[in-house]
């Protein structure tokens, strides 16, 4: 299942609705490097809240996809992750080291507006 | 030993201590207690049945002249019923059944002198008393074949060692039954969430943490941050005695779930010790945000969230000059 990609002022939202294979994860992570050159946006925001479970191989993709969007002019925030997906995660060793989070989407926005405003 | 295992299979062996029928029988290979002293022991029970009258006789009069042991047969009814009983173990250590209902039965009688507070110290006494006694009257009608004689003390002692084992585990169960009551009461005193501010919560952290408590406070304050919508938590750990890597470790995991979810978590009230504890344990928090009181800790969270605390007017207790 594709993820749909919004764009909100200089603001990409990819907004994970359901379960995603690692096919779809690959996908998101191409197209959203691709979608932040074509539309100049300077910010990103992952919306996980629809999850109720991340596994390895997703937080890997959403740090990869932190790191080609940064390399591509774009901060990345991951958002909405549940209470007991973050436990889950942190029992299981995975911390999405180096990518910025916050608490849902209205938040993300807020953060990376702050950040593209200071820079 | 087989035979007489599914002779008696139909007594349950108590379930709180998971102690089954396997677990049994590996406790009887360690002891090398096999078929052949369950022989041996049944063909002692005729002179067993000669002497358990005097031997008991002994065993209680031993009983009553300490005053440890004698408090517990003050009432004439209650020494005639041990009594009984005793004589009942007696003649039952050379009946040759020693499976699931024997066990079953060694399990409740020691579960019964937990209860009384008989103390392990007297009943592994007794045990001493009654394998002396016991080498005393094999002795005696063994006295043409020793070896005889000293073939059913060994196998006799294997079956008390595996009776001693048994008796132990219910000691040791009903002191962890008591203590985890206790860790429980313990827990009940849970760890409150409380909003200071405006999307800042505090997290007052007192006592022992172990793991169990460590999930509880982190589910406790992951559901804290989406309900308040929180972005600062100070967890103060100013009431935690002692640190460990394990509790150390427990934190960390606290501090990156907040994270996941957007919030920072500003650490104080590490006591010198616990820091040094810390350090010298090579543990490695410097992911963590660390301030020294609870005061600063607010300070900064405030600061995180872009508050400016700015005292208003004069203290109602300092004495100013009148303008």
């Amino acid at each position: 299942m594709p993820v749909p990609i919004l764009k909100q002022g200089d603001i990409l939202i990819a907004s994970i609705q359901a379960a995603l294979s690692d096919q779809d994860l690959v996908r998101l992570q191409e197209e959203l490097s691709e979608r932040v050159g074509r539309s100049r946006a300077r910010g990103v925001v992952i919306d996980l809240s629809a999850l109720d479970v991340l596994d390895s191989f997703a937080t890997r993709t959403m740090r990869n996809i932190a790191y080609t969007t940064r390399l591509r002019g774009a901060e990345t925030v991951v958002v909405g992750i549940q209470p007991e997906v973050a436990f889950a995660m942190v029992q299981l060793g995975l911390t999405l080291e180096g990518v910025a989070t916050a608490l849902d989407l209205e938040e993300g926005c807020a953060m990376l507006r702050r950040e593209t405003k200071s820079s | 030993m087989a035979e007489s295992n599914r002779a008696s299979t139909r007594a349950p062996l108590p379930h709180e201590l998971e102690i089954n029928e396997r677990d049994v029988a590996r406790r009887k290979e360690f002891l090398e207690f096999r078929e052949e002293d369950a022989a041996t022991l049944r063909k002692l029970n005729d002179v067993a049945q000669k002497y358990a009258d005097p031997v008991i006789e002994d065993l209680y009069r031993h009983f009553l002249s300490h005053e440890e042991t004698q408090a517990f047969f003050r009432d004439p009814h209650v020494l005639e019923r041990v009594k009984r009983l005793q004589k009942e173990y007696f003649l039952r250590l050379t009946q040759g059944d020693y499976g699931a209902d024997y066990v079953a039965n060694r399990l409740r009688i020691g579960t019964v002198h937990e209860r009384i507070n008989l103390a392990p110290k007297w009943y592994l006494g007794a045990y001493n008393f009654y394998l002396r006694a016991v080498a005393k009257w094999l002795q005696e009608t063994f006295a043409k074949k020793p070896e005889d004689a000293f073939a059913a003390f060994l196998s006799l002692m294997k079956l008390v060692f595996l009776d001693i084992g048994l008796a132990m585990d219910t000691y040791i169960f009903a002191r962890d039954s008591t203590m985890r009551k206790q860790q429980e009461a313990i827990r009940e005193l849970s760890t409150p969430v409380l909003q200071i501010r405006e999307r800042l919560l505090l997290l007052p952290i007192i006592g022992v943490i172990d793991s169990q408590r460590a999930r509880l406070i982190t589910g406790g304050l992951l559901e804290a941050i989406r309900a308040n919508r929180a972005k600062v938590v100070v967890m103060d750990v100013t009431g935690v005695a002692t640190i460990d890597s394990k509790v150390a470790n427990h934190l960390l995991q606290t501090v990156m779930a907040a994270r996941l979810m957007g919030a920072t978590v500003i650490v104080s009230g590490l006591s010198p010790e616990v820091a040094q504890a810390l350090v010298a344990l090579g543990i490695d928090l410097t992911k963590l945000n660390t301030v020294g009181d609870l005061q600063g800790g607010i300070e900064q969270a405030e600061r995180i969230l872009g508050y400016r605390v700015v005292q208003t007017g004069t203290e109602p207790g300092s004495s100013q000059l009148p303008a």
